[in-house]
């Protein structure tokens, strides 16, 4: 039975010591311990994470990959880290204190319709109480410093992302296209589609987004769905 | 640089028997006869740190925005920068970043006629242009030149045979997989030294199975590109381990965006980094210096140089009178 769920985004910078002198992601951080409390305060058995990544395929670790995307000194080699998105929420579950049960999974960022919604029904349909936490990325092209540089469509796309997470509309989640989301560099598109299909049956009641916004051109939202139960 | 000075120089540091130990770097990439550096028919040995001069014949890149688009104004640049000592232009058509869309036709037009030009007044300096194509490649060996600065890591296959069919040299550049002209996205490596290290020496061993001369297979861990400020700044306190494969070493760091992010200076404020950055590469033993300022470059060069023990002071009167 799925309580609440709750996205975040995933960008590196939210991990503190790799912006260097200036905490650059100090509000995004914020909205996201904010969705995480939100979360967790549904009271659930289990969360579940599901981060975007290059495969799809569950993971144990707990080690957060910050030194291959910078920093100094040695690395951990003992441990292979987690991909960057689990990483992050790794990192901002334990900035919000929590310690309970956490199972961990990628879903991939080109997987098919029906492997999301495989992913979506299997969280669903699970017995005891589950909270969602899924972390995925809009448009990384809104801009002609981006990642990806400038591509006008993004704007369009995102906005209905970004309404889609708003009013709780799941159906638009899953209609997004995996082409076009490619194009515009949507990390997130299979995660969303995760989140939408894990609450098809049991929608959310009190959607809320706490961050839509683009400071370094890609595309960041954090929102909570608590579900009625 | 003309032959004269090119054997002066390297003459030079020959004399320079009374050298220290080597430094951390250059143990590896000792002079064994054979020459580290060859650009078409002039030999450079180990200790060799030749100034390239960044010519863009580009109307939007990073740093100049178009100042030497006119044909005549880049050959102003030219003479300007050979008068300052540097001893090789890359002349770029293509912005490295995105930007406006450059056809190779396009490409030719902007860098092919004027390195002709380069040529015809410059009959000893070594020219190198920045492109990635195989068919602008052919086109400017033709024109006269003597390098191929293919700064987005082999993407197409075939420049590297138009280097080994033209005797010319090749860059070769680690960008970490990535398309020409794309900015990295997140970029992360295990070692981003050592996937620096494996991607240049293959793309080099590549280059030689073509008939590319070892000596003429340069690699250039590419700063920034494919990598962000902390893997940049990485590459550079590491550099010893590109210098220790032995073969030689392009570094393109000047005014770069991790210079500016280190600092958090804009592009126009970055000399000062990216002279320290330069002076950390030399100490390491790069050999070839893609730069915009050729005078302040040239100095910290010697002056390291002069640190590591390989290159004699210009006149040294003081406590000997």
């Amino acid at each position: 039975m799925i309580v609440a769920a709750a996205l975040c985004p995933h960008p590196p910078l939210l991990l503190r010591e790799l912006s260097g002198g200036q905490d650059v992601a100090a509000d995004l951080r914020r909205a996201c311990e904010s969705a995480l409390e939100a979360l967790l305060a549904s009271s659930p058995d289990t969360l579940v994470v599901i981060g975007g990544h290059d495969t799809s395929e569950g993971h144990t670790g707990t080690l957060v990959p910050v030194r291959e995307y910078g920093g100094t000194g040695e690395r951990t080699l003992r441990e292979r880290p987690l991909p960057l998105s689990l990483g992050v929420a790794r990192r901002l579950l334990d900035s919000v204190g929590h310690h309970g049960h956490v199972e961990m999974a990628t879903v991939a960022w080109d997987a098919s319709e029906a492997e999301v919604a495989a992913w979506g029904r299997r969280i669903a349909d699970r017995p005891e109480r589950v909270a969602l936490l899924v972390l995925g990325d809009g448009s990384a092209r809104r801009g002609t410093t981006a990642p990806g540089h400038l591509d006008r469509r993004s704007f369009a796309f995102d906005e209905e992302t970004r309404r889609c997470l708003a009013e709780g509309d799941r159906e638009g989640l899953m209609r997004m296209d995996p082409d076009l989301a490619a194009d515009l560099m949507v990390t997130g598109r299979a995660a969303f589609g995760v989140m939408a299909h894990a609450l098809a049956e049991r929608g959310p009641t009190r959607p809320r987004v706490l961050y839509a916004d683009d400071p370094f051109g890609v595309m960041y939202f954090v929102a909570v769905w608590p579900c009625d139960c | 640089m003309n032959n004269e000075r090119c054997e002066r120089r390297t003459h030079r540091y020959q004399e320079a028997e009374d050298r220290p130990a080597p430094v951390p770097g250059a143990a590896e990439a000792k002079e064994d006869g054979r020459p580290v550096l060859k650009l078409r028919g002039r030999h450079y040995g180990a200790d060799t740190m030749l100034v390239m001069a960044i010519v863009n014949r580009t109307r939007d890149s990073f740093y100049d925005r178009g100042a030497t688009w006119d044909e005549e104004r880049a050959m102003e640049r030219v003479r300007t920068v050979v008068a300052q000592g540097a001893d090789i232009v890359d002349i770029g058509g293509v912005k490295a970043g995105p930007g406006e869309e450059v056809d190779a036709e396009e490409e030719k037009r902007r860098v092919v006629d004027f390195v002709a030009a380069v040529r015809a007044e410059f009959p000893d300096l070594v020219i190198s242009v920045d492109t990635w194509r195989a068919s602008v490649g052919r086109a400017v060996c033709e024109a006269g030149a003597d390098l191929l600065n293919d700064a987005w890591g082999g993407y197409d296959p075939g420049l590297a045979q138009v280097a080994a069919e033209f005797d010319a040299a090749l860059v070769c550049t680690h960008t970490g997989g990535l398309a020409p002209r794309t900015p990295p996205y997140r970029p992360h490596y295990q070692d981003v030294v050592r996937d620096a290290v494996e991607a240049t020496v293959a793309q080099a061993e590549r280059a030689v199975s073509l008939g590319v001369d070892p000596a003429s297979a340069i690699i250039d861990p590419a700063h920034d590109f494919g990598k962000n400020t902390w893997h940049s700044l990485e590459l550079t306190r590491r550099l010893d381990e590109m210098t220790g494969t032995g073969r030689p070493v392009l570094v393109s760091l000047s005014n770069k965006d991790f210079v500016g992010e280190t600092l958090d200076l804009p592009v126009g404020e970055r000399l000062t980094g990216t002279l320290a950055a330069t002076a950390v590469c030399a100490w390491h033993g790069a050999h070839i210096y893609r730069v915009h300022q050729v005078r302040e470059t040239r100095q910290v060069l010697d002056m390291v140089a002069s640190i590591r023990g390989v290159r004699p002071p210009a006149r040294v009167v003081r406590g000997l009178e």
